[in-house]
């Protein structure tokens, strides 16, 4: 922010400090550990009066020299070239706080370099006594020099109570200074003897070199025992969010920390190898196996003790981008382009997204990330995201997976940002998603002839859409099964529902009748239900026409799980229809005589928008349903966030049923306790990357987009311009009310804690609600059947079972259910239909001639006999419709655009 | 655009900036004569063994054992300097850094090379023979190279103006080349090196012990300060071509506009007639003093040509101080320490080089 950000797409900055910093560590721990062996060793050769391993103990000093010196020295200094190139806001922290510590350090040093000169270049010529003495003032000065660095690097991640006090010593002695001081010692003594196996196993003489290599061995055998009991005290110590990250939050981290705990043991017994007596020409490959084992363990360490602390460079103080957490809310509002110095171009405007979305991407991304580069390369990364998909994961980075720091930046410059990264960099096709055209399919109204015993027919699909995820070789969420329920009346004084000694049958239009030739539902059915089912026939047991069956506890006749897809196949012309005719007949049991035909239909989409985020094209002749790159890419993602191996399973043919795990009342499924329920995991999580949104982020998965090819929202209130979130509310208080319902699971309670509702009531007040049980009811706002004050809401406010629901309710004769003459939910009378004006309208036309529900405008002999007074029903009946005029003028609600995708 | 608003904020330094500004100077001195021995006993050695002389073989052969020292001791002086140099000026010596980071970051890697060059012209002298002429090259041309991208940084550093081009060139492959003050800077250290390590290769000869070594160290104090005395008359010329080169605004608070820094300036020139003086005459330990004398104010008008670029921009008064003396009284008790520690270890050895064993 402060400063420029050096542009090294390919190599990656925190790859060069991870180089650098990694190899000087290794020979640095080296030269602390082994000015301890070679006082120890000469002692030894002193003590044991052995002319050989003093020659052995000098030939290790000039070696160590040369290591430590001009390796271990430069590189040192090089960790502070890279960093300043790097990360120049937080080395500019570590400088102007620690200055006296590096310089005390450097003190340290140089008496280093003088009793390791001295120590090499007067082996023979002094005292043995002076000899030792110059070693072990070595010794001191490097432990001490290590003592110093391993406050400071400590300090990164732990910096304790420094954070509010600014002292000196509470940031140098911070939480993890002894337990870090105490691995780092020990594993320096084990790297010394790493080390010391290259020099014992070249010395010539054999009896000699196996005294030294197996009291090398020592070096390494014991200080590793040390080992785990230092690693486990830092783990205590550090932050509950980092140690989150090393147990498993972060997927990247967790081969470094397989490699550190499976190295430890293969060091140890490495070293009891080389003690035991091994053939001469194993020993010196091995010393240069175990050596590499050793960098790899230190390396793993180190890239753990690191990356533990993302998205922070300085844990909780300054994000790995330079800026500080407290700058936030300055940054989202002005906009990190007019915050940062070294920025050109200030105003986000579309003829800047090349140089303003680089200069966001080079602010915000390349501090960690790279393009076409070594590691943590973008493009993979990035590339099934769509547009959109971008602008959603920049929404909710950071929010609830740990690791990243939010997007700091207007909304603008988030779309900037979002641009950048799918058009430019992925050079993804820009284009305007046309709002679909329906192609026109005619039908025949029927009609009804009001004699006096006639029968009224009222049928209905019990939702007013059904969903189907129709790519079942990969994971299927909603199979093919409209539920189509009807009620036959027959006319008279009292009108009564006619329940025996008739024969209802229902049959879907021409075109749909085969519909395992558009999706593979039955090809996968045993494998995703558990059950082998005949082409056609549908869960259960029911095809696409046949009779219906009476249920007392619904009063109606019901046909369930009716399998129609909206796939229509007309002498092989393919048509898009999510609106399929149903004919439903009712006839009389012994004589077989018509009694009363409607028609209704049968709302089905596979209009699930998850391409949207996740890309990939419409699977079915580029109109709808899910296709295989979508399919995938949901996978792929699901398997990073959650540890599971759904990908692979469908690519080995044994694709699930997301309620396999996610309870659904849906479909009766129970799930994993472990899990969160399917409503609440999917709003929860997308919650997430989809705030601050109005109905368009509803639109962007369900199928009510105004442009799109079902448009749900068929009836007044939607004609209204209410949306999805008047009754639902937004995307965020809805996922707040759903995973309140799950608050005993820890993924409830991290989504909750990562979300804020957009609307009026407050988060602490939103109730808990189980999906497709606790709803929104007419009755909230339609208080007393009465016409609804403006700003009515029906959210917050759920039906407290599932008969209370609307479409289960009876009226106040306890008869008749209100979605008889009222029509499905979403496409309530009048509704107007997107295929056919008036497919959602036909019952309504048929009885009343009019598209009001039934019995409107006190056309109460439709079913009675004679005209009615009393409000029997439901209050509030007996007086003209209100919603005539809009109903009459209003056109179907302008699609508009979908916008860029 | 504004230079200014390119300039990154400074964040606050624990004591009051005198102390850094001292440190810093007296740090950066030290580093100066070390490096300078360094870089111009190399120079001298590749020098002899181009030009073959017999009589100066042992000057080659000398220097090869006190290079690694010298790197080793150079490396370590200028981490001092450094140091304090980022707590007053790291938010300038950071964007300077990284406008020419490629160049920057590759000094660690070329670095260890050169240095290990002069190991093996160290361990392998004698079995090398001709081969050695090229490990002194190496390392001679890459610590050249290495000036020659300090030069860049530390006055790139002083021109927030020119940082503008980070704009073109993100990628951190810009070198300073057109500041006027570059090549003159740069030969002035360069040809300063020669001249201290000539007489250190005086000194190396004044060392030589009694019978035929004591002829040749005579010879190789003579060749010593005529490389001296030599280097210094060049940089006299260089160091007006330096002078000449600064912005006007800057070279004349040096040439009587502003009198400390035109004081200052007169006692450094003088310190170099004195050394040309002594040095020409032969006279080993004034000509010593002298040079260090020279030395020392020469880096204190070099803090003073700082002050002068950065004066539009920043001056290190201004720096927020949140107090914290504890640390500094500990590094100032440690060094204390350390040098007492050290100079007893050195007595030692040069107690183990008399008596010459156990």
């Amino acid at each position: 922010m402060n400063y420029p950000i050096w542009e090294i797409w390919t190599i990656g900055g925190p790859f060069f400090i991870a180089v650098i910093s990694i190899l000087h560590v290794f020979v640095a721990h080296f030269a602390v550990g082994g000015g301890l062996f070679l006082v120890l060793t000469e002692i030894k050769a002193r003590r044991e009066q052995s002319p050989e391993m003093l020659a052995f103990t000098r030939r290790h000093a000039k070696f160590f020299m040369l290591l430590t010196m001009v390796f271990g020295n430069v590189t040192g200094v090089g960790i502070w070239f890279i960093i300043a190139l790097v990360h120049p806001a937080a080395t500019s922290i570590l400088i102007h706080t620690f200055v006296f510590g590096w310089a005390i350090e450097w003190v340290f040093f140089v008496g280093e370099i003088v009793c390791l000169f001295v120590y090499f270049y007067t082996f023979e010529k002094m005292s043995s006594r002076d000899h030792l003495t110059v070693g072990w003032l070595y010794f001191v000065f490097a432990w001490l020099s290590l003592l110093v660095i391993n406050g400071i690097v400590g300090f990164m991640l732990t910096p304790g109570t420094w954070a509010k006090s600014g002292d000196f010593w509470e940031g140098f002695l911070n939480p993890s200074f002894f337990p870090s001081l105490g691995f780092r010692t020990f594993l320096s003594l084990m790297i010394a003897g790493l080390f010391g196996f290259l020099t014992a196993t070249r010395v010539s003489a054999p009896p000699v070199r196996d005294v030294l290599v197996r009291y090398t061995a020592r070096w390494l055998y014991w200080p590793i025992l040390a080992l785990p009991v230092f690693a486990y005290w830092y783990l205590s110590v550090i932050p509950e969010g980092p140690g989150r990250m090393i147990l498993g939050a972060s997927p990247e981290m967790a081969p470094f920390v397989r490699a550190f705990l499976s190295l430890m043991p293969v060091l140890f017994v490495g070293g009891i190898l080389m003690a035991v007596r091994l053939p001469f020409g194993l020993r010196q490959p091995l010393a240069w196996v175990l050596l590499f084992c050793g960098l790899a363990y230190m390396g793993s360490f180190e890239w753990i003790r690191e990356g533990a602390r993302r998205p922070f460079i300085i844990q909780g103080l300054m994000f790995s981008t330079g800026v500080l957490p407290s700058q936030e809310g300055e940054i989202q509002q002005q906009g990190m382009l007019a915050t940062a110095r070294w920025v050109r171009e200030r105003e986000p405007g579309p003829k800047n997204v090349e140089v303003q979305g680089k200069a966001l991407f080079n602010l915000q991304c390349l501090p960690c990330h790279t393009v076409n580069g070594l590691y943590k390369d973008i493009i993979p990364l990035t590339k099934d995201w769509t547009y959109r998909g971008m602008v959603s994961q920049l929404t909710g980075q950071g929010r609830i997976k740990p690791y990243m720091p939010p997007f700091m930046g207007t909304e603008k410059e988030k779309e900037v940002l979002a641009s950048f990264i799918a058009h430019t960099l992925h050079q993804r096709p820009k284009h305007e998603e046309k709002p679909f055209v329906f192609e026109e399919q005619p039908f025949d109204m029927p009609s009804f002839d009001p004699a006096p015993d006639a029968c009224v027919l009222l049928a209905w699909n019990d939702l007013g859409m059904h969903c189907v995820s129709d790519n079942d070789r990969w994971f299927s969420i909603l199979p093919p099964a409209n539920t189509l329920e009807a009620v036959l009346i027959r006319r008279g004084e009292t009108p009564e529902p006619v329940v025996e000694d008739v024969i209802l049958t229902y049959r879907v239009e021409s075109g749909f009748a085969s519909p395992w030739k558009e999706v593979d539902f039955w090809e996968w059915a045993q494998k995703v239900y558990g059950r082998r089912l005949p082409e056609g026939t549908g869960l259960a047991g029911k095809g696409l026409e046949g009779e219906m069956v009476y249920d007392p506890k619904g009063k109606v006749y019901v046909a369930e799980k009716v399998p129609v897809v909206p796939y229509r196949d007309v002498n092989g012309r393919k048509m898009y229809n999510p609106y399929p005719l149903f004919t439903i007949e009712a006839k009389d049991r012994e004589t077989g005589k018509l009694l009363a035909r409607t028609e209704v239909v049968a709302p089905v989409s596979t209009e699930m928008g998850c391409r949207n985020c996740h890309g990939g094209p419409w699977r079915w002749n580029g109109i709808s349903g899910i296709s295989d790159e979508t399919a995938t890419n949901i996978l792929r993602v699901h398997d990073r966030n959650s540890k599971t191996d759904l990908l692979k399973r469908a690519e080995k043919g044994e694709p699930l049923l997301c309620q396999g795990c996610h309870a659904d009342p849906a479909l009766n499924a129970q799930g994993r306790g472990d899990v969160l329920n399917l409503s609440a995991a999917m709003h929860g999580w997308h919650a997430v990357y989809m705030s601050g949104m109005e109905a368009d982020a509803c639109a962007l998965c369900h199928p009510a987009s105004l442009g799109g090819n079902t448009r749900c929202g068929r009836d007044i209130h939607t004609r209204l311009g209410i949306s999805c979130v008047t009754c639902h509310g937004h995307m965020e208080d809805h996922s707040i009310s759903l995973n309140k319902g799950e608050n005993s699971k820890p993924q409830a309670r991290s989504i909750l804690a990562a979300l804020e509702p957009q609307g009026s009531v407050p988060k602490e007040e939103i109730r808990a609600r189980t999906p497709w049980v606790n709803e929104p009811d007419c009755l909230s706002c339609h208080e007393g059947f009465e016409k609804p004050v403006k700003e009515s809401s029906g959210f917050n406010q759920w039906t407290e079972k599932g008969e209370d629901l609307y479409r289960m309710r009876f009226d106040e004769t306890a008869s008749l259910r209100c979605i008889a003459c009222h029509g499905a939910t979403h496409a309530l009378y009048p509704a107007i239909n997107p295929v056919s004006r008036d497919r959602d309208t036909i019952q309504p036309l048929q009885y009343g001639k009019m598209p009001y529900p039934i019995g409107s405008n006190e056309t109460c002999t439709i079913c009675h006999s004679e005209p009615m007074e009393d409000e029997a029903h439901h209050a509030n009946m007996a007086r003209a419709f209100r919603n005539v005029v809009q109903a009459e003028h209003q056109g179907p609600h302008d699609p508009g655009s979908r916008g860029i995708r | 655009m504004n230079p200014a608003g390119l300039i990154p904020s400074p964040d606050p330094i624990p004591v009051a900036w005198g102390w850094f500004h001292v440190l810093l100077l007296f740090t950066f001195v030290v580093h100066l004569l070390v490096m300078n021995t360094m870089l111009g006993s190399g120079i001298i050695a590749l020098l002899s063994h181009l030009r073959g002389r017999s009589e100066t073989r042992s000057d080659s052969e000398d220097i090869s054992r006190t290079l690694p020292y010298a790197i080793a001791f150079a490396v370590n002086t200028g981490v001092a300097p450094l140091l304090f140099l980022q707590v007053l000026y790291g938010h300038l010596f950071y964007a300077s850094s990284i406008l020419m980071g490629v160049y920057w970051i590759s000094i660690v890697g070329i670095l260890i090379l050169a240095y290990y060059s002069a190991y093996l012209y160290d361990f392998k002298y004698e079995t090398l023979a001709g081969g050695r002429v090229f490990l002194i090259g190496l390392s001679v041309l890459i610590f050249l190279f290495i000036a020659f991208l300090f030069s860049n940084n530390l006055t790139l550093m002083l021109e927030p103006s020119r940082w503008e081009i980070y704009f073109e060139r993100p990628e951190g492959t810009f070198l300073n080349l057109m500041e006027p003050t570059l090549l003159p800077r740069y030969l002035h250290f360069v040809v300063a090196s020669v001249a201290v390590g000539g007489l250190f290769l005086a000194w190396m000869g004044h060392f030589k012990k009694a019978g035929d070594s004591r002829r040749n160290g005579l010879a190789q104090t003579e060749r010593g300060l005529k490389w001296f005395s030599n280097a210094t008359l060049i940089q006299l010329l260089v160091g007006f071509w330096f002078l000449l080169s600064l912005p006007d605004e800057v070279m004349t608070r040096f040439m009587g506009e502003r009198l400390p820094d035109t004081l200052l300036f007169m006692a450094a020139l003088t310190g170099v007639v004195l050394s040309l003086f002594f040095g020409f005459n032969s006279r080993l330990v004034p000509a010593t003093l002298s040079l260090f004398g020279t030395v020392v104010l020469m880096a204190l008008v070099r803090d003073l040509v700082r002050q002068a670029y950065l004066d539009p921009f920043f001056h290190v008064s201004s720096l927020r101080v949140v107090p914290q003396y504890s640390p500094l009284a500990v590094f100032l008790g440690c060094l204390v320490l350390g040098l007492f520690v050290v100079v007893w270890v050195l007595r030692l050895a040069a107690k183990a080089g008399k008596e010459g064993g156990r």
